[in-house]
């Protein structure tokens, strides 16, 4: 097999699904909102309260960086786990077994993630343009000026995640969880690298900061200021001061800079080289097997005959007790049996830590560490290739679907259980109502999504966004009360509750009547 | 107990059947479901057991439409799917009573009946291993327990011996052979010696047809008087194959013995007694 044909199927495999699909059509409208509409109540990216008129190069280089950043974020999210695929299918087995080496399998994943994350980029790009013409403010369109931020930004840093969810994988395989958090904080920090001289815009792997910097520099002249001025990335809900424009005609990216791209790309691939001997090509199942001891499971042989027609007979029993019960053992015994522990800390957190932190932080994440947990809940059936007894059981929704949800939502107030404990303590049942709602909420945001895009991928990437949002304090993603609100808030959040609810069930009865 | 299937299709896609027009009636004993890869058996048995719906044509159980009322079907169905999986964290027991719960069934003889079962399929010492580290042949046997645990009516089996070994083929054999006196068993295979010993009757299909149904005996009339035994050169095999139907070829002293089917046999034939695997093969080779 050459390394064309491996990178070709295993890009087909990836985009020719239902939830590829979707991705597809969420990046659009997504990309939309990059660039606001003129009158728009946010901005994206905005210094003090300037931003540019929208022109060739400011529609361009603003959809560049929110895309490398955007795409970044959650890239990481989309395409993991592309080793892990093989494992399930068994794909990975003949792989194994073939002459190819670590290096060529690796690499040939990460550019399999990369053309994925490429089909996204391209998909923002198309975007760009028709929001250039859509938006028409009399400026010509330079074909150029579009095309160059995204080569020399989106591009690379593109490359960079696909390479570390590679590499993640290599590493920590088995561990989802730690894969998730991992690059969660790994993210964060290198986000929050200050980068405004010339050699930390080499180091700044994300490409933006050289662009924001002479915007930046830009507007100071305008104002006639040296002092550092507000710049804000990201969407910034509420213009209050009246938005002023400039006109910004694109960065002329120093030959260090183009170099250090090179560079970036190079240390991916050289780093896939050193990782190489680490790989476990697919060496899993005896690894696995020597922990959970499968030489006791080979049995031997006895002479029982059993009669089944002589077998007691089972009765009818249509009560949830039982399945509701298997649900939960599922959702604890998911991952490793170790990862607990962090649980049972964050639960200790959420005793002694101040009441505002451990309602502000230590929630969302110990919520956000079941993240695998919960995007399995309603697709775990199809994953596992058991949605033939799961589908054809006997009421399926009222029976089935009910006890996923309520053993996702058992799960997720049994974690911050503590925090409940002591907010009844004070009196404060606003605060318990948001938490327990908070907790519904996410669970059947998981079951919701995990229903209609038939995948994981898309919740995973939203909660990760949502938790983001969440440490950072903004209020809107606030799901579970922690920032203080108006009354109107819990009557949204039910609002959404009773939605998705409807959305799941109705979908769900939908599937099931279709096959 | 009766299961009428009328007129039934399904399509996949514009110009792919699983399965066209297909009709048959089958009462109460084993029915063994003989077809070549992509005949249609895993088509047609998924839409008995409810899982899927045909695109024309009705399924009935004792007159009742299952198509509409899928529950009527479920509520007395075991089902072993072709390609099912497990969930891997969970014990032999955990995942029955799962299913059980699933099912619909429970009560206080449930936890005797998935012990006896497990005993019947020898899996009792692995039971409270979790399945992940069970053998392809283990997993099918969990996949059969799980299909006998609400005293099914109706029983459907798609490809269940794939993965055992020879004595537990025999098991296998020996536990289903007395579920027939009251219920329907229909067994899909595309090896015919895992059917003629136990099948009361045999229906073969092709390219999601039906060829042919009755008790082994009739089936295997058709080809008596046909079936021959004959020594060949190796080159020859090739033309030979053109004009009759082979059904094997053993290498004998550097020639070939050679059976087959053929109305008008070749010089030096020995007349041999036919098998339902000759009617088979003669009958998916000549349709
Ligand atoms: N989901 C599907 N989409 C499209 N075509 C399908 C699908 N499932 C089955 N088919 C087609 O329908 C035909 C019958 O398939 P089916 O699985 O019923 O065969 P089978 O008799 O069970 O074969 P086997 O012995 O290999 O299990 C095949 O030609 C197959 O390609
Ligand atoms: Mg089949």
């Amino acid at each position: 097999m050459n390394t064309f044909t491996i990178i070709k199927s295993d890009y087909l495999q990836r985009t020719r699904s239902y939830t590829f699909l979707v991705t597809l059509c969420i990046s659009l409208a997504v990309a939309y909102t990059f660039i606001p509409e003129p009158n728009a109540t946010y901005s994206t990216i905005r210094i003090s309260n300037y931003v540019g008129v929208y022109n060739s190069a400011w529609i361009a280089y603003v959809t560049a960086i929110m895309a490398s950043i955007f795409l970044s974020l959650v890239g990481f999210y989309l395409v993991n786990g592309s080793i892990k695929t093989d494992i399930q299918t068994k794909a990975g087995q003949i792989v194994a077994s073939t002459p190819i080496s670590n290096f060529r399998y690796l690499f040939s994943k990460v550019l399999s993630n990369f053309l994925v994350l490429l089909t996204i980029v391209l998909i923002i790009f198309s975007m760009s343009i028709l929001l250039f013409f859509l938006y028409n403010e009399g400026f010509t369109f330079e074909l150029l000026q579009f095309i160059k931020p995204y080569f020399f930004i989106t591009i690379p840093a593109m490359f960079f995640i696909a390479t570390l969810a590679v590499i993640f994988e290599v590493f920590f395989g088995k561990y989802s969880v730690i894969q998730n958090v991992g690059f969660f904080f790994l993210f964060f920090t290198l986000m929050v690298l200050p980068a405004t001289t010339e050699t930390q815009f080499l180091l700044d792997v994300f490409g933006s900061e050289i662009i924001t910097h002479q915007m930046e520099n830009q507007v100071k002249e305008i104002l006639q200021s040296n002092e550092s001025i507000g710049l804000n990335i990201g969407y910034v809900i509420g213009n209050e001061k009246e938005i002023k424009r400039f006109n910004f005609e694109g960065v002329n990216f120093p030959t260090s800079f183009l170099l250090s791209r090179i560079g970036w790309i190079l240390l991916c691939i050289i780093s896939i080289v050193i990782i190489s001997p680490f790989f476990h090509r697919f060496n899993v199942k005896e690894k696995m097997s020597s922990k959970k001891s499968t030489q006791n499971v080979s049995i031997s042989k006895t002479n029982n005959e059993v009669v089944l027609s002589a077998l007691p007979k089972a009765q009818i029993n249509y009560g949830i007790f039982s399945l509701l019960k298997t649900e939960l053992l599922l959702l604890f015994r998911k991952g490793k049996k170790w990862l607990w522990i962090i649980n049972l800390i964050g639960m200790g957190l959420l005793v002694v830590l101040p009441l505002e932190i451990a309602d502000q932080i230590v929630l969302p994440v110990l919520w956000f560490l079941q993240v695998n947990r919960l995007s399995e809940l309603t697709t775990k059936e199809v994953t596992n290739n058991v949605h033939y007894f799961a589908f054809t059981s006997y009421k399926p929704l009222s029976r089935l679907l009910v006890s996923q949800v309520l053993a996702g939502i058992i799960l997720m107030l049994f974690l911050v259980f503590p925090l409940l404990i002591r907010l009844l303590f004070i009196a404060n049942f606003t605060a318990v109502f948001s938490v327990v709602s908070g907790g519904v909420f996410i669970t059947l945001l998981a079951s919701t999504l995990g229903i209609v895009t038939k995948g994981k991928k898309l919740f995973e990437v939203l909660f990760f966004m949502i938790a983001y949002a969440n440490i950072n304090g903004a209020k809107l993603l606030d799901y579970f009360g922690g920032l203080t609100h108006n009354a109107n808030y819990i009557l949204k959040l039910t609002g959404f509750i009773l939605l998705l609810i409807i959305i799941t069930f109705l979908k769900r009865k939908i599937d099931l009547k279709k096959n | 107990m009766k299961l009428e299937i009328q007129n039934v299709s399904k399509r996949y896609n514009k110009n792919k059947y699983g399965l066209k027009d297909f009709s048959i009636t089958i009462e109460k004993g084993i029915l063994g479901l003989l077809g070549p890869n992509g005949a249609g058996k895993s088509t047609l048995l998924k839409m008995i057991a409810t899982v899927s719906k045909p695109t024309d044509g009705i399924i009935l159980l004792n007159k009742n439409n299952i198509v509409k009322d899928a529950n009527y079907m479920r509520k007395q169905l075991g089902f072993l799917p072709q390609d099912f999986g497990v969930y891997p964290n969970l014990n032999a027991f955990e995942f029955l009573e799962y299913m059980a719960a699933m099912k619909g069934v429970g009560g206080k003889n449930l936890k005797p009946r998935i012990t006896q079962l497990l005993e019947g399929l020898n899996l009792i010492e692995a039971a409270n291993k979790p399945i992940g580290s069970y053998s392809g042949g283990m997993k099918q046997r969990i996949g059969i327990a799980q299909a006998l645990l609400n005293n099914p009516k109706i029983i459907i089996f798609d490809e269940p011996t794939v993965g055992l070994d020879p004595e537990e083929r025999v098991r296998f054999r020996n536990l289903i052979s007395d579920l027939a006196s009251d219920c329907i068993v229909i067994l899909s295979s595309h090896i015919v010696s895992d059917i003629d010993t136990i099948a009361d009757e045999v229906a073969i299909m092709k390219n999601g047809s039906l060829i042919t149904k009755g008790d082994p005996e009739n089936i295997v009339k058709k080809v008596e008087g046909k079936v021959f035994e004959t020594t060949i050169e190796k080159e020859k095999l090739s033309t030979f194959k053109s004009g009759h139907i082979v059904i094997s070829t053993k290498r004998k002293q550097g020639k070939l013995q050679v059976r087959y089917i053929s109305k008008n046999p070749i010089e030096d034939s020995i007349l041999q007694e036919a098998n339902l695997e000759d009617a088979y093969l003669y009958l998916t080779k000549t349709n």
